[in-house]
């Protein structure tokens, strides 16, 4: 028993998870209001990714930072959060909400138009080429050091950060959603929405704070992401499609489902790309499809997901 | 005469809440029923229930001698039961005449090939479906004959697409016809209009019909025979006259302490 | 809850306003007076015109994958269009397809198969698949089905890419695919792509005659008693259900017939090809085709062919620099003339935006020379007035993402005021319109052509959902 590889599986599958449940929020707390399958919030991750890109570079890059490069990372983050949530609520407002009596293919093919918009307008401005925040070289590599140490197991700091932003994130999250009163409001939209407009609640407030939340925690995701790994004008797509089966998962419209079912997910790739590749005999690269056929039969299974209400379900 | 249609001990209940508790009701061919309730009685989801919309929770629907607990509605459809909507569910961007030859589907059977090749076989089929679409329009007179055919149902006044959905609903070629408040929304004449189609639809089309009514006129003119349900039971059952001067009926209508007053 | 405007798409009206509903264009009605066969003979003779009257190779092949994307954009068609569904793996049966082809005609497995044959096994895998596929719209409501389809997609982009090590066995030939591929073989005469480097013209005709093929079975199904069904499905799935109508088995034909057309077209389009990758069966290809069905009007053939023609000729002639810069400002100018009224203010705009922009450009020159370029004595006249007039920096930096964001939110609220403000507001934006255009969308007009796409699906989206060519359709929500 190779402990050391399940102990690095474990990890990995916490650090995938927590990145996959950050974008899952957002995808499940947008469907819970609006029924909405929002496309282009893969997108808007990576755009977060490359805001961070930008901040980055206006400070003057990984190897030579004008003020200290940790301080560059949180301002890197709140920009990210910031660019995400206004283009989210932009994009609501502008490519959704004319939509919202429009048969529900509409404002769906709109949000395939956003995600080509998105996507091809970064490569326009910063090109189709790798980007790279340079992670490892920041600080000297200080991110890729041992963090914390059990016995002869490390954990770099690098997942540290990741994990720790992202329950930081997820507990902001749960707070704004069950103890203020526009996340009530939230919650009651997203249980029927004629009837809470008929309560006097501002139905548009609402979905426009969705999407802010919604847009903050792909934005942070996307920074945190992308010092992993590097950046591609393509990149929100897969991230994407995973967070959003990690919502499905856990039963969309529900946050602690969405927060479940990215973990699960992580936990799934984490096995698949390390165990049961070799159990199978296939190549690493095929994965995915022993992932996604997986995901096809658990959601023939239950299609409302872990947490979620059967009414998901064809009548 | 024989039994066409039997709810057997027949119940509905959404988790907590019982739309329709242990039903017992048969209505016999060539039998005109119909059902009277207070809104929230369980009348439509009777209806949902016999057409197969929703499956019992309890209990066993049968008619022609066979159960139908479970099958889908098309299938229960293709066994020859078809039924109107309380809101009016037409196909209206289609024409009057599409409408009621969309509805033709269930007993014709050109497929794709043929229909691809266009077979002597479906042409004429095509042909079939048309005349029986034109036929079963015709039973309303002028007002949906000619050039109204071709008219997109949308552009119908309100009662003439009443009268279109139960045209469609004949094209499926049932043995007993669900209709649900047909007089809905109609002025007195058009009322009485009604009340004269479905007497006519039984003398002249052989139905077997299943009426939800709140209009007691047209309940009094057409029934041979009068259900009452309050929320999900049966509370009465008879003739009109029975059925109306019923304690029960009248209590479920005006309250408690109607009859003492009465 | 908003403005009514009419008849609003999702809403029920009771009282017929019929005249509103058939809202479509003179010249819409008149084309519809010319009958179907009428409009598609019209459509064959003038694509086979093409090649006659011109050799040039570029052309010909542009008419060959036109007619590609007519035939995907039909087959997407029955199942988005008819059936209703959301099949967003489309593309994977299109890869199929001409996967099927490079498996059975390459030197991979050492089979060449007749060609015909293997458009017929393509049709045949296609159908089965997109039944198998389809099946979970039993248990799943549109939404799921949606994304179970981008599964099969990843599956397949998965399986494309990594099947070159199947427990050892090499099916799909990975990321470098399949090469080598047979040319078409046509009733044994083996059709040569090219012909002394020029493209043999005559694929063109075998993909019109494919089309001509797969346009007329499929309109004849789409006129009979399941056309029918489709149309009441569309209408009103629990009516249809219940006037004897077995719901989901329509839906999963339609699935099944856009996965066989999708299939079909792979292999007639691997044939031209030198080989199939994984790389060609991309997103951006699946939302391409989306568009052209969506801005053609779903649930038209017509519709499908027009928005392909329209979308790819478009994104072509957007590769040419000197093209795509007309295209962009006479694009410009048409939705100038859409979007102001009254129509004569377009020229005070139009006057307006061009004095404001001499008088940017001096300014800017003024300030740093390096501000401003001028172009070089054998520039024709029109570059030397947007190189005097637009202000086109030697290093443009930083100012190229601030510039393209300032002209996205100035669009954006150009849209949100009306009147006099919008004018007001209209001179600025197109001043930074050109100025984007000039210095980051024309250096790069392959990219740039898919930025104008998304922009034109969201904005043709939010105008007018039902498509260009869609009728405008009461609905119940």
């Amino acid at each position: 028993m190779d402990y050391d590889k399940l102990f690095q599986t474990i990890v990995n599958a916490a650090t995938l998870g927590s990145t996959y449940a950050l974008i899952a929020l957002g995808y499940t707390i947008v469907y819970g209001i609006l029924k909405l399958l929002n496309f282009a919030h893969g997108d808007v991750f990576m755009v977060g990714a490359y805001v961070g890109f930008g901040i980055l570079t206006l400070f003057g890059g990984a190897l030579d930072p004008s003020i200290s490069i940790w301080l560059v990372l949180i301002l890197m983050t709140i920009a990210a959060m910031v660019a995400c949530a206004v283009l989210g609520v932009v994009i609501e407002r502008f490519a959704y909400r004319p939509l919202r009596s429009a048969p529900r293919i509409a404002p769906l093919i709109s949000a395939l138009g956003v995600s080509f918009f998105l996507s091809y307008s970064v490569q326009l401005l910063f090109g189709a080429q790798q980007r790279t925040y340079d992670s490892f070289n920041w600080d000297g590599g200080k991110l890729f050091e041992p963090a914390i140490t059990i016995g002869s197991f490390t954990i770099s700091w690098l997942r540290v950060i990741t994990i720790v932003a992202s329950i930081v994130l997820m507990l902001a999250l749960w707070y704004l959603v069950s103890r203020t009163r526009t996340g009530k409001a939230m919650r009651a939209t997203s249980i029927d929405l004629d009837a809470a407009a008929m309560m006097g609640i501002d139905i548009d407030k609402v979905i426009r704070f969705a999407f802010v939340l919604a847009g903050a925690l792909a934005g942070a995701a996307g920074v945190l992401f992308a010092l992993r790994t590097y950046l591609v004008p393509s990149m929100g797509f897969t991230p994407g499609l995973f967070a959003f089966t990690a919502a499905v998962i856990g039963g969309i419209g529900s946050i602690p489902g969405a927060m479940l079912g990215g973990i699960l997910l992580g936990t799934v790739e984490a096995l698949t790309v390390t165990y049961v590749t070799e159990w199978i005999g296939i190549p690493v690269g095929l994965s995915n499809l022993v992932i996604f056929s997986l995901l096809i039969v658990f959601l023939l299974i239950r299609p409302q997901g872990i947490l979620g209400r059967p009414d998901i379900k064809k009548v | 005469m024989a039994t066409l249609l039997e709810l057997k001990g027949v119940s509905m209940a959404f988790g907590g809440l019982t739309c329709v508790d242990a039903l017992d009701m048969h209505v016999d061919e060539g039998e005109i029923v119909s059902v009277i309730g207070p809104n929230g009685a369980g009348k439509t989801t009777l209806f949902n229930l016999v057409t197969g919309v929703y499956e019992p929770t309890a209990g066993d629907i049968v008619f022609a001698g066979e159960s139908i607990k479970g099958l889908t509605p098309h299938k229960i459809t293709q066994r020859g039961i078809a039924r109107t909507f309380q809101t009016l569910r037409l196909f209206l961007n289609m024409s009057v005449r599409e409408n009621v030859m969309a509805a033709a589907y269930g007993h014709t059977k050109a497929g794709v090939f043929r229909s691809m090749l266009r077979t002597p076989g479906m042409r004429r089929e095509e042909r079939e479906i048309r005349a029986l679409a034109e036929k079963r329009l015709a039973f309303f007179g002028e007002r949906l004959m000619g050039y109204r055919w071709d008219q997109p149902a949308y552009s119908l006044s309100y009662a003439n697409r009443r009268r279109l959905e139960i045209a469609r609903a004949t094209a499926t070629n049932p043995r007993l016809l669900l209709l649900d408040e047909p007089a809905a929304g109609m002025n007195p004449k058009e009322t009485q209009e009604i009340t004269e189609l479905i007497s006519q639809l039984r003398e002249e089309g052989g139905y077997t019909i299943l009426v939800i009514e709140h209009d007691m006129h047209v309940v009094e003119g057409i029934s041979d025979r009068v259900v009452a349900l309050d929320h999900g039971v049966k509370i009465a059952e008879g003739t009109f006259e029975q059925v109306a001067t019923s304690p029960r009926v009248v209590e479920a209508y005006l309250g408690t302490g109607a009859m003492e007053r009465k | 809850m908003s403005e009514a405007q009419g008849p609003r798409i999702g809403e029920d009206e009771w009282v017929a306003r019929s005249g509103e509903n058939i809202e479509r264009h003179r010249l819409l009605r008149l084309a519809d007076r010319v009958p179907g066969w009428a409009r598609l003979l019209l459509f064959v003779a003038a694509v086979a015109a093409i090649p006659l009257i011109t050799d040039d190779g570029y052309i010909n092949v542009v008419v060959f994958d036109t007619l590609i994307f007519c035939l995907l954009a039909i087959g997407l068609n029955v199942v988005v269009g008819w059936g209703g569904l959301l099949d967003l793996g489309y593309i994977a049966f299109f890869g199929v397809g001409a996967y099927t082809y490079a498996i059975l005609s390459s030197e991979q497995f050492g089979l060449h198969v007749s060609s015909f044959a293997v458009l017929a096994i393509s049709v045949v895998v296609g159908a089965l698949l997109g039944l198998l596929v389809g099946l979970p719209s039993w248990r799943l409501s549109g939404d799921y089905l949606a994304i179970v389809t981008l599964f099969v997609y990843q599956i397949f982009i998965s399986l494309a890419t990594n099947g070159n090590d199947l427990f050892g066995f090499d099916l799909t030939g990975g990321v470098n695919g399949i090469a080598n591929l047979d040319p078409f073989d046509l009733f044994g005469r083996e059709l040569v792509v090219a012909k002394q480097g020029i493209f043999n013209s005559n694929y063109v005709y075998l993909a019109l005659g494919i089309f001509v093929v797969v346009f007329v079975a499929l309109y004849l199904v789409n006129h009979s008693r399941i056309g029918r069904a489709w149309r009441a499905l569309r209408e009103d799935e629990l009516a249809a259900e219940l006037m004897g109508m077995p719901t989901d088995w329509l839906k999963l034909l339609a699935f099944a017939f856009g996965a066989a057309v999708a299939a079909l077209t792979g292999s007639l389009f691997a044939s031209l090809k030198v080989g199939v990758f994984p790389e060609t069966f991309s997103l951006t290809l699946l939302i391409t085709v989306y568009a052209m069905l969506i801005l053609g009007g779903v649930g038209s053939q017509t519709g499908a062919v027009l928005g392909a023609v329209v979308v790819y000729v478009f994104l072509e002639a957007l590769r040419d620099p000197d093209v795509s810069g007309w295209v962009f400002y006479v694009t410009i100018l048409l939705a100038l003339l859409l979007v102001v009224r009254p129509r004569w203010m377009v020229a005070g705009v139009l006057a307006a935006t061009v004095a404001f922009g001499f008088v940017v450009h001096a300014i800017a020159g003024a300030i740093d020379e390096t501000w401003t370029t001028s172009a070089g004595p054998d520039a024709d006249s029109v570059t030397r007035f947007l190189d005097a007039w637009v202000v086109i920096p030697a290093t443009p930096g930083d100012a190229r993402a601030i510039a393209y964001i300032g002209l996205i939110a100035l669009v954006l609220f150009c849209t949100t005021v009306k009147g006099v403000w919008r004018w007001l507001a209209l001179v600025p934006t197109l001043y930074l319109a050109a100025f984007v255009w000039e210095n980051i969308m024309s250096a790069d007009p392959d990219v740039t052509r898919f930025v104008l796409l998304g922009a034109l699906l969201v904005s043709v989206m939010v105008i007018r959902p039902s498509g260009i060519l869609g009728e405008r359709r009461v609905e119940i929500v």
